[in-house]
């Protein structure tokens, strides 16, 4: 494996604190300190899909995924950035592994002494269909590193927008330590596109931006405590928010065992005691 | 000694109206009439075979009185020839599936480019005429003239004075047309209210006036969300500003609706801030309001801005900016499509849009297989209109050649980028419009701007300077240059193209001192649709559909 070594280019951030605007290499150096890290299997290495050029899709030397080394707060710190803009930051084959490999070495350098958390900065439509299954498998390996690093140190997803975080990669952001989103991003199993392909127009009407994201969007997912933090589109209170998170006492707690809390929270809603839409016996 | 006709009357038109309007005379107080009697009012007062303007346009749509219209009973009223600017609505078709109508005279069908296209391939509708928005209106007072107009306005009083507001768009146009040849004017209107903001049509051109179920039909069609602009049409932008506003002094122009001049938009208080240019290029617009126009405003660039109609989330934010935009004294904007399309034609320097096809001749069309979308004003604008006799430097700077009646020229620019979305290629060897014309039985392809009307085609790879071109050969060595890897783009010869960019025939982004790592998004003065919220000092409200709070 080759390493490049490489600053942040600070063109992009003259104007505005917009981490919304950064590409996702931009955005992983951003969040580290003096915006210095190491890039794994960077573009150079030419770690592309083997499966789009035969489909007629240009591959990217970095199958959209940036894995890079350094340090958050001065610990070590490993961020996985996926690139909304190639292909919807879809999981194939190659950026699937990236990522489930990345995850696995953060694991051996916590077993061998050396913790190192893990940031997934998620832009994601979830698996990318023209690698199918190879990208199903990847992500479920994704979400194995997940559970298996966790144990050691805390794996932070944020989801900035303005790509989304959906399908299985919506389920990585649920096995995550903590999630951090911004009202620009959106979280969600299916997608609006699918929802309105599968259930009709008037189920969703995934081009009305408004309903969209008062069901997915990054408020609502607040208000209803499926994430932690929610914060402004801004490079420093993204970095703030890490920095708090990782500057305390971690202690494993899987989410299996927060029944209690999201019990707490279903008692609050009004849930009918029987759901009229379930076909009845006679029909 | 010839034989004198006797006329027995010269007044048939009108004594027909009275005839109609006196079949629904107790229905109707004053000039209003029920809501709930629209349809049989409708049945009433329109004969099989009438003109009927229908008003709908890009914008509003008077959709009670078409969807209404679709109601009347077909053995009734039948064949009729309508008269739409724009078709957008699915009823306008429906009307045409039962019979109601039969032959259709229209200028654009972007909503329904699909189905239209179909139905005339059924021969289901009968084609008078794909139109730009004045040629219709034109006719209208020629051998169009309507039997019926069915318009919409905001609001009208007891005596039929109505408001038409922001959106006042056609209606006084085709309210003209028919009241003053003894024809029928039917108005839907939001509300009733006697003390009207301002009068926009007068009581006694109004014949009906009927409150709708609910208020008419609004597309925000000429916004476009920062977000969406993407780096290759920043740098055409950044192109556009230097090598066309810049290098011809351009003041006085109009924007076509796309990505590309929504960037140039956005470009000009920081790209053209820098460079300077405030105050020399861009201060007068033939535009609808644009959202994303708000910053080059408030940064003091724009002097005047006359406009085709309004745009929803607009109101607020144009009527506090009474200096920059056409307002009543009322406040609100006052739009005319009619006027400002001429205002567009005759009165600016340039015209920029873009299209979704172009040939190696540049040649152009929105009329894919398939899609029959017609070209709404881009005909007017995008030409150059031989009856201007006023100069500006701008237009002086097109003139080539060195005769004691050399003239200027329009600037007419096509921005596009060389592939649209999916790996499409901009650039063909041939446009669909030519199979689909012929597929249609139309008498001419459907062509949006001609190719000898083209001065300028500005791609990500460079600028094409075509009015210099010396010949045929030239102008399309000059365009294939431009052109990429599209199939025009490959007849390209290297040496050909050093020879062309020595000449200034054909500049590229170095040419013009344009820096390709420039061209990142961070150069817009506004990257979100909040931005822009924030730039109007919150008077600026899109629409739902675009918010994404």
């Amino acid at each position: 494996m080759t390493t490049t070594h490489t600053t942040m280019d600070q063109r992009h951030l003259s104007p505005g604190n917009s981490f919304i605007e950064l590409r996702a290499r931009d955005r992983a150096f951003s969040l580290l300190d003096q915006n210095r890290g190491v890039e794994l299997l960077g573009p150079f290495d030419r770690l592309e899909s083997r499966w789009l050029e035969d489909q007629g899709i240009v591959a990217q030397a970095d199958d959209g995924c940036v894995i890079v080394l350094g340090a958050v707060g001065g610990k070590s710190a490993l961020i996985i950035a996926i690139e909304g803009a190639f292909q919807g930051g879809s999981i194939g084959e190659t950026s699937g592994m990236k990522i489930a490999h990345a995850l696995k070495l953060a694991h051996m350098d916590c077993e061998a002494g050396t913790e190192t958390a893990a940031i997934l900065l998620l832009e994601s439509g979830g698996v990318r269909l023209q690698e199918a299954n190879l990208g199903l498998a990847a992500i479920a390996e994704i979400h194995d590193a997940i559970v298996t690093l966790k144990q050691h140190v805390p794996v932070v997803a944020v989801i900035a927008g303005m790509t989304g975080c959906f399908g299985g990669m919506s389920i990585a952001a649920g096995l995550c330590t903590h999630l951090i989103m911004t009202r620009q991003g959106r979280l969600g199993l299916n997608g609006p596109e699918v929802i309105e392909q599968e259930a009709g127009i008037q189920e969703i009407d995934s081009r009305n931006r408004q309903i969209v994201w008062r069901i997915f969007g990054g408020s609502q997912r607040y208000e209803m405590g499926f994430i932690d933090t929610l914060v402004d589109d801004d490079i420093r209170q993204i970095n703030q928010s890490i920095r708090h998170i990782l500057s305390r006492p971690y202690t494993a707690k899987p989410l299996s065992l927060c029944l209690e809390r999201y019990q707490k929270r279903l008692s609050r809603i009004n849930v009918p005691a029987r759901f009229d839409y379930l076909p009845s016996a006679s029909e | 000694m010839h034989e004198v006709t006797k006329q027995t009357s010269w007044s048939r038109r009108k004594e027909d109206k009275q005839k109609r309007l006196a079949r629904i005379r107790s229905w109707l107080s004053g000039v209003l009439l029920p809501t709930d009697r629209i349809v049989p009012a409708l049945e009433r007062l329109l004969a099989p075979g009438d003109r009927v303007a229908l008003e709908g346009n890009n914008q509003k749509q008077a959709d009670f009185l078409s969807r209404s219209l679709s109601q009347v009973d077909p053995k009734e009223i039948h064949d009729l020839h309508l008269l739409i600017s724009s078709v957008s609505r699915s009823e306008h078709l429906d009307l045409f599936e039962s019979g109601i109508a039969r032959k259709l005279d229209f200028a654009f069908a972007g909503p329904q480019s699909v189905r239209i296209a179909q139905l005339i391939e059924e021969r289901r509708v009968e084609v008078g005429a794909i139109h730009t928005y004045i040629e219709l209106y034109a006719r209208m007072f020629i051998d169009l003239t309507p039997r019926v107009a069915l318009i919409c306005a905001d609001k009208a009083d007891r005596a039929g004075n109505l408001f038409t507001g922001p959106n006042t768009e056609d209606t006084p146009t085709l309210v003209e047309a028919t009241a003053f040849s003894n024809g029928i004017v039917i108005a839907q209107v939001n509300e009733i209210d006697d003390n009207l903001p301002r009068i926009d049509i007068p009581s006694s051109w109004v014949d009906v006036v009927v409150i709708s179920d609910r208020p008419y039909v609004m597309e925000p069609l000429f916004t476009r969300d920062p977000r969406q602009i993407n780096e290759l049409q920043i740098l055409i932008g950044m192109m556009v500003i230097r090598g066309i506003y810049e290098r011809h002094g351009v003041t006085s122009l109009n924007h076509g609706i796309g990505f590309a001049t929504a960037a140039i938009e956005l470009l000009l208080p920081t790209y053209g801030g820098i460079l300077g240019l405030k105050g020399k290029i861009c201060r007068h617009w033939a535009l609808n309001p644009h959202p994303t126009l708000i910053p080059a405003i408030e940064s003091g660039w724009i002097e005047s801005v006359h406009c085709f109609g309004s745009e929803v989330g607009m109101s607020d934010y144009i009527s506090h900016r009474p200096d920059v935009f056409f307002t009543g004294p009322d406040g609100s904007l006052r739009s005319n499509r009619l006027l400002c399309q001429l205002a567009g034609q005759y009165g600016v320097d340039l015209f920029v849009g873009s299209t979704l096809q172009m040939d190696g001749d540049a040649n152009s069309s929105t009329v894919t297989a398939a899609r029959l979308t017609g070209f709404g004003g881009a005909p007017n604008m995008g030409h150059d209109p031989h009856g201007r006799r006023h100069s500006t430097p701008a237009w002086l700077s097109l003139m080539v050649g060195d005769t004691p009646l050399g003239r200027g020229k329009k600037l007419v620019v096509q921005a596009t980028e060389t592939f649209q979305k999916g790996g499409v290629p901009s650039f063909v060897e041939s446009l669909d419009a030519i199979e689909v014309g012929a597929r249609s039985g139309m008498a001419i392809a459907p062509v949006m701007i001609y190719g000898d009307d083209v001065t300028h085609v500005v791609t990500e790879e460079g600028i094409a300077y075509l009015y210099k071109a010396a010949g045929v050969e030239e102008r399309r060595a000059a365009l294939s240059a431009i052109a990429g890897v599209s199939p025009i783009g490959l007849r390209s010869k290297h040496n050909s193209v050093s020879r062309l960019r020595q000449r200034g025939l054909v500049a590229f982004p170095e040419d013009l001192g344009v820096k390709w790592a420039q061209a990142t998004r961070s150069l817009l003065a506004a990257k979100s649709m909040e931005e822009l919220v924030t730039w109007s000092c919150g008077l600026y409200r899109p629409p739902a559909r675009f918010r994404t709070w």
